[in-house]
């Protein structure tokens, strides 16, 4: 793998994994694509991004100054800051090809998490199945998570507008009983 | 079923007696798919060919209908479109083909069963048309008469079917009846499935007429040449006319019978003792009758001598003056042979146009194509006979098909049990003579006559009256209706019946130049070229001026 990771796996179950970034503040964006290589290359959407004290017990403290203020006279604060990604698995590669189910193990611990390239955006978000698994589910902000996922996935594709339409089709599946929602998403999703 | 067809849609639901419906694919536009449209359904056993009757729009979602997407979101249009919002379509299945056997050349059958869930539904394609309909290349009997919607193959009549049966093409007025006539006698003449006469009220068919945007176009004379004779009740109206008319008809009065004036009823305002009086006169003068009872001068005494009521006979004396007005009544002893020509053409297999000219009074036209009609009929009865009794193919007679425009005054529910065209539309089948019946108020016309008819070729209609008409005798109209009332006003007909396998909609063929020398005519140049070619191979170059 030539590019540098983004982040490493520090928790992982079936449906999702939690991974420690390599630097501060450097994250992969909001609803963004995900792999974990391993055996089997695990891909995810990233739900949820937090920065905080590495000691669970302790809490950053306000200093009122400006970040660069704070870079030359408290260097050493931010050695004890951490970034952490929450990441939601929605599918895997395996003999070549891209399936839009659960892995069927977990990323491994420690294992490293990579941003997808256009073309792995593209190849992996070419159905739109993915969506249906991101409903029924309570943890995640969903409908922000589907706006977010739906544009960056669009703008992998060579028509955006078309994708639009495709994906919004499923969703208008997905909700076929709730046109208020359906219409607020794609309103969303347009802008 | 091969995969460069074009989708249309699945079929969703249906039943084998309220038709199949299909949810159309969401990237076809739904202004494109037409009321009458020909499709295929490719089942699993099966091909199931159906016509379009209607198109639906549905939604998945009532909220969807209470807040639809605003005019300049675009993308929520498209997201629903073929989604929460969809198009129905609903098909009538007419004939099915065994998909195993649809490269062999069978006739398909009659649908008994719907194909399954989800089947696909294509456009049908050329091999289709011509599979169902025929093409002219696989026989005489075959005539083009026009393309389904969308689609330039052409749609074929058996004409062999055509002429077993009496048939009707009926349309508003503006509709096209005329043209569609003229087209169909054309094929009727140029296949040679039957002899033509035809009842020309307007002087339409036999020389050259005019469209409604003021051009002119030919004549079947004029496209046929020898093979069509125009006979004239009017030869001064035909001269003006620019007509070279044939025959010039008279009618002695000794050929009018007591059975062409009780028909006329309506037109003369004659009551029943009326025609009583007649049938009186008649039993005593025999075929003089008319000829005696016009020229009494005491009413009175006359009615004493043939022991009918004076008023009646004098009311049928004063409404029978009218008729020796006609120019074309003549005394009987100025004996005209124009009804004899006239079945000697037609036994010679040349058809025949009666040319009204200024005589198309409807009193004029119901009293001439009884009179006419009549003799054809007792010729036919006679010569059938004879070929019944002899069996010499020599003897059969040819099959004849009579053109009657304003046919509703010919067939109404009391004329078509008095006039002989009731008899011939409901029997005379078995006699070679059928009816070519051309109208715009199908409703005027008796029912029984209505559900005998073979084919029906119908332009637009707008009266429910006479839609219901047109279909009558016809088995599972439902879908037809909306079909029917949808057409386009011009150029466009629905067919019906024994001609045709299944109903289709066609775009008429038009009757140009191209469709003249299709019938073999040539155009006015060529005609001149010809001629002179023929000059000078009979008598060389130099003798010509």
């Amino acid at each position: 793998m030539s590019r540098l990771h983004l982040a490493e796996v520090v928790e992982s179950s079936t449906s999702e994994f939690l991974a420690q970034c390599r630097e501060l503040h450097v994250v992969p964006p909001f609803g963004s694509l995900v792999k974990v290589p391993g055996p089997i290359t695990a891909f995810a959407l990233v739900y949820d991004v937090a920065t905080r004290s590495i000691e669970p017990n302790r809490r950053a403290t306000a200093f009122g100054m400006t970040p660069e203020e704070l870079a030359e006279e408290q260097p050493q604060i931010f050695e004890l800051l951490r970034t952490e990604i929450k990441a939601f698995l929605i599918g895997y590669e395996a003999t070549g090809r891209v399936l839009q189910i659960l892995p069927p193990e977990p990323p491994r611990i420690h294992s490293f998490v990579y941003a997808c390239s256009r073309d792995e955006i593209k190849a992996f978000s070419a159905k739109t199945d993915f969506l249906r698994s991101l409903f029924n589910n309570s943890r995640v902000p969903v409908d922000e998570l589907i706006i977010a996922a739906v544009r960056l996935a669009a703008e992998a594709h060579d028509h955006p507008g078309q994708y639009l339409v495709q994906a919004g089709k499923e969703l208008a599946k997905l909700l076929r009983d709730d046109y208020d929602r359906l219409h607020s998403l794609m309103r969303r999703i347009a802008l | 079923m091969k995969a460069h067809r074009k989708l249309l849609g699945v079929i969703t639901r249906g039943s084998l007696l309220d038709g199949i419906e299909m949810k159309l694919a969401a990237e076809i536009d739904v202004e494109d798919v037409k009321a009458g449209k020909f499709v295929v359904i490719s089942g699993r056993q099966n091909l199931f060919f159906c016509m379009i009757t209607d198109v639906r729009l549905d939604a998945s979602n009532p909220e969807i209908l209470l807040n639809p997407p605003g005019h300049d979101d675009m993308l929520m249009r498209q997201v629903l479109a073929g989604t929460s919002t969809y198009v129905t379509v609903s098909l009538r299945p007419m004939l099915t083909l065994p998909v195993a056997e649809q490269h062999e050349r069978r006739d398909p059958l009659p649908v008994k069963t719907i194909p399954p869930h989800f089947a696909e539904v294509y456009e049908a394609e050329e091999q289709d048309v011509n599979r169902i309909f025929g093409s002219e290349a696989m026989g005489k009997q075959y005539f083009n008469i026009g393309q389904p919607l969308d689609m330039e193959t052409p749609v074929c009549l058996n004409l062999a079917r055509f002429v077993e049966r009496s048939n009707g093409i009926f349309g508003k007025t503006g509709t096209g009846k005329t043209f569609l006539t003229r087209v169909v006698l054309a094929g009727l003449i140029k296949q040679r499935a039957a002899v033509n006469f035809v009842f020309d009220m307007h002087n339409e068919y036999g020389w050259d007429s005019r469209r409604e945007d003021g051009s002119f176009v030919r004549g079947l004379r004029q496209i046929f040449g020898n093979q069509v004779a125009i006979f004239t009740l009017d030869p001064l109206s035909s001269r003006r006319r620019g007509v070279s008319a044939d025959y010039e008809v008279y009618v002695p009065y000794s050929e009018i019978t007591v059975e062409d004036i009780s028909p006329l009823q309506d037109e003369l305002r004659l009551n029943n003792t009326a025609v009583e009086a007649a049938y009186l006169v008649a039993a005593r003068y025999k075929d003089k009758w008319l000829e005696v009872l016009l020229a009494q001068d005491d009413i009175k005494a006359f009615a004493e001598e043939v022991g009918a009521h004076p008023e009646s006979l004098s009311a049928l004396y004063r409404k029978l003056k009218r008729v020796e007005s006609f120019p074309f009544v003549v005394k009987s002893n100025q004996a005209s042979d124009a009804i004899d020509r006239i079945m000697d053409c037609l036994r010679r297999g040349i058809h025949v146009v009666l040319e009204f000219g200024q005589q198309n009074s409807m009193l004029c036209y119901l009293l001439v194509a009884n009179i006419i009609t009549r003799r054809i009929h007792e010729l036919y009865v006679q010569q059938t006979e004879k070929y019944l009794a002899t069996r010499d193919k020599g003897d059969e007679p040819r099959q004849l098909v009579i053109t009657i425009e304003e046919a509703h005054k010919f067939l109404n529910p009391t004329a078509a049990k008095q006039t002989i065209f009731g008899v011939i539309a409901r029997e005379m089948r078995k006699y070679y003579v059928s009816l070519l019946v051309v109208d715009q108020r199908p409703s005027g016309i008796e029912d029984e006559v209505l559900s005998q008819l073979g084919t029906r070729i119908t332009a637009l209609l707008n009266d429910e009256k006479d839609i219901q008409a047109v279909l009558t005798g016809v088995s599972n109209t439902a879908g037809l209706r909306g079909v029917l009332a949808s057409l386009d006003s011009k150029q466009q007909a629905l067919v019906i019946g024994h001609a045709v396998p299944m109903p289709v909609v066609v775009k008429t063929r038009t009757y140009d130049e191209e469709f003249f020398r299709a019938m073999g005519a040539l155009p006015q140049a060529e005609k001149q070229k010809k001629l002179q070619q023929d000059m000078i191979s009979l008598f060389g170059e130099e003798q010509l001026p």
